[in-house]
């Protein structure tokens, strides 16, 4: 029914000093609340900053362990560089030695030089400049010694010198 | 739904306000979601809004933010119209300066606006939520018979009565009645009333040909109406005047107050009388012979007026006791 003439007042339970309690009570919900998130927030970015530091740190290890690897790699190729280099001095001092022993009246035509062993081709004016001055050097460096000798055009001798090392007493030796 | 919660939880507190003639009436009631609390009803010696009114209204309007102050309008002139359509509502009264309501779709009820403000500025102090028309009161207290009557409805205040005559929940004719106003020109109203007597025989109603001869012998004074209801006996006033003088003089006193009562009771059924004379003459109404009249007391009238109306007007009277505060505050439940 609407029989009065005016429109009664609008009436609500929010007067004066209930808004004034509810400002209050919302100010101070609000800022516990805002404590709250922040204190939320600040956990959240903390264990974010966990998260990274540990994988920062998993990251770390692994690339430590990478380069332990890469080291250990390196050390072994240097390793062989040096064994290399050293082979290699051996194998220059030995083809050093090698034209030192061949004398001036022996030509060499070829030399195999092998891992265990050496084939010398080459001209002698005869056997005894060769036994004398070639294959007595030769046995006293390799193990077994072959030599062969066939006739050249201009009466001279062709020699093939095939010299072997035991590879049981290189070990020995080595041992 | 916030809102509905707290009111839920909190008391409603209906201030009543009626002024009377000499005294305003407040009556106050607090309502709890289910069940009335307190009600009580407080006389205040003044007419308007002084300080200790405003003190006691304002007591019980901090007692609940659900706090709702109805006033019963006065203002004379208001009315109640039997059509809710615009356009014929100028037949009526002039609706350009009145606020209105209609009634069930039916019929309406309207008032000054000027009025409206003039109580909203005497209450400004502490607002006002309703002003109810006496005449939407009156229909809300009689609505049983209203619905399934021809017959005149009365709601009697204290200086003022509104009358209605309705048909089967139509209204065919109400006017707001002022006593005051009727003191003032009682005498053109009675020279006005034997003007229209030749009328009024012709519509043949008895009791308007009774009340031409009171009217003649209220010429003579109202001190003499304790006896009217011997009217039918046909004495003489002559003797009533003489019986008078014998009287004591410590007697007169109390004789006056109770012609004071007696007075005012003749008073009302001559302007029920006059208002039902309108209503049989004015073709703006349709007309229709009365037999029945259904009294809503909101003073306390005395018995006089039922045997006036009963004996000059033939009526069948039927009086129900109203307590205004109570049905204002039933009014402002009702529009929450």
């Amino acid at each position: 029914m609407k029989y009065s003439y005016i429109k009664p007042r609008h009436k609500t339970v929010f007067t004066k000093d209930i808004q004034l309690l509810l400002t209050f009570f919302s100010v101070t919900l609000f800022m516990l609340f805002s404590t709250y998130a922040f204190l939320l927030f600040r956990d959240y970015r903390f264990v974010e900053e966990v998260a990274d530091i540990n994988e920062q740190k998993s990251e770390l290890r692994a690339g430590i362990l990478k380069m332990s690897d890469e080291i250990a790699t390196i050390e072994k190729q240097s390793l062989l560089a040096e064994k290399v280099f050293t082979k290699n001095s051996v194998l220059r001092d030995s083809i050093a030695n090698l034209f030192d022993l061949v004398p001036s009246r022996i030509t060499l035509s070829e030399a195999k030089i092998m891992e265990d062993g050496l084939i010398l081709y080459g001209i002698t004016p005869n056997k005894d400049v060769y036994n004398f001055m070639l294959q007595a050097p030769l046995r006293s460096i390799f193990h077994r010694t072959y030599s062969s000798f066939y006739p050249d055009k201009n009466g001279w001798l062709r020699f093939v010198s095939t010299n072997y090392i035991d590879e049981e007493e290189e070990i020995g030796n080595e041992n | 739904m916030i809102s509905k919660l707290f009111e839920f939880l909190y008391t409603k507190v209906f201030i009543n306000i009626i002024v009377e003639n000499t005294q305003t009436v407040v009556y106050v009631e607090v309502c709890s979601s289910k069940s009335v609390l307190q009600s009580m009803h407080k006389y205040f010696d003044t007419t308007t809004m002084n300080s200790k009114m405003y003190e006691f209204i304002n007591a019980y309007y901090k007692e609940s933010p659900f706090c709702y102050i109805s006033v019963l309008d006065k203002s004379p002139l208001q009315g109640a119209i039997p059509t809710c359509n615009t356009n014929e509502m100028s037949k009526y009264c002039d609706i350009n300066s009145s606020e209105y309501r209609c009634y069930a779709k039916n019929w309406a009820f309207y008032t000054s606006e000027y009025d409206l403000e003039a109580i909203k500025h005497e209450y400004r102090s502490i607002g006002v939520d309703f002003i109810f028309s006496p005449f939407a009161m009156m229909a809300n207290f009689f609505k049983d018979k209203i619905e399934n009557t021809l017959a005149m409805f009365l709601l009697i205040e204290d200086n003022y009565i509104s009358f209605s005559v309705f048909d089967n929940s139509k209204l065919l004719y109400a006017q707001y009645l002022n006593m005051n106003h009727n003191k003032e020109s009682d005498e053109l109203l009675m020279e006005s009333s034997l003007d229209d007597g030749d009328e009024d025989m012709s519509l043949g109603i008895e009791g308007i040909d009774l009340e031409e001869i009171d009217i003649e012998d209220d010429s003579v004074g109202f001190d003499d109406f304790t006896n009217i209801e011997d009217l039918d006996d046909t004495d003489s006033i002559d003797e009533f005047s003489q019986e008078q003088d014998i009287h004591e003089i410590s007697q007169k006193e109390e004789q006056y107050v109770s012609a004071d009562g007696f007075n005012e009771d003749y008073q009302r059924f001559s302007l029920i009388q006059s208002a039902l004379n309108i209503f049989y003459k004015d073709p703006k109404y349709n007309s229709k012979f009365i037999e029945n009249i259904y009294i809503a007391d909101g003073v306390g009238v005395s018995g006089d007026l039922k045997n006036y109306l009963e004996e000059e007007m033939f009526l069948s009277v039927f009086i129900r006791k109203i307590d205004l505060g109570v049905a204002l505050c039933d009014m402002a439940k009702a529009e929450i």
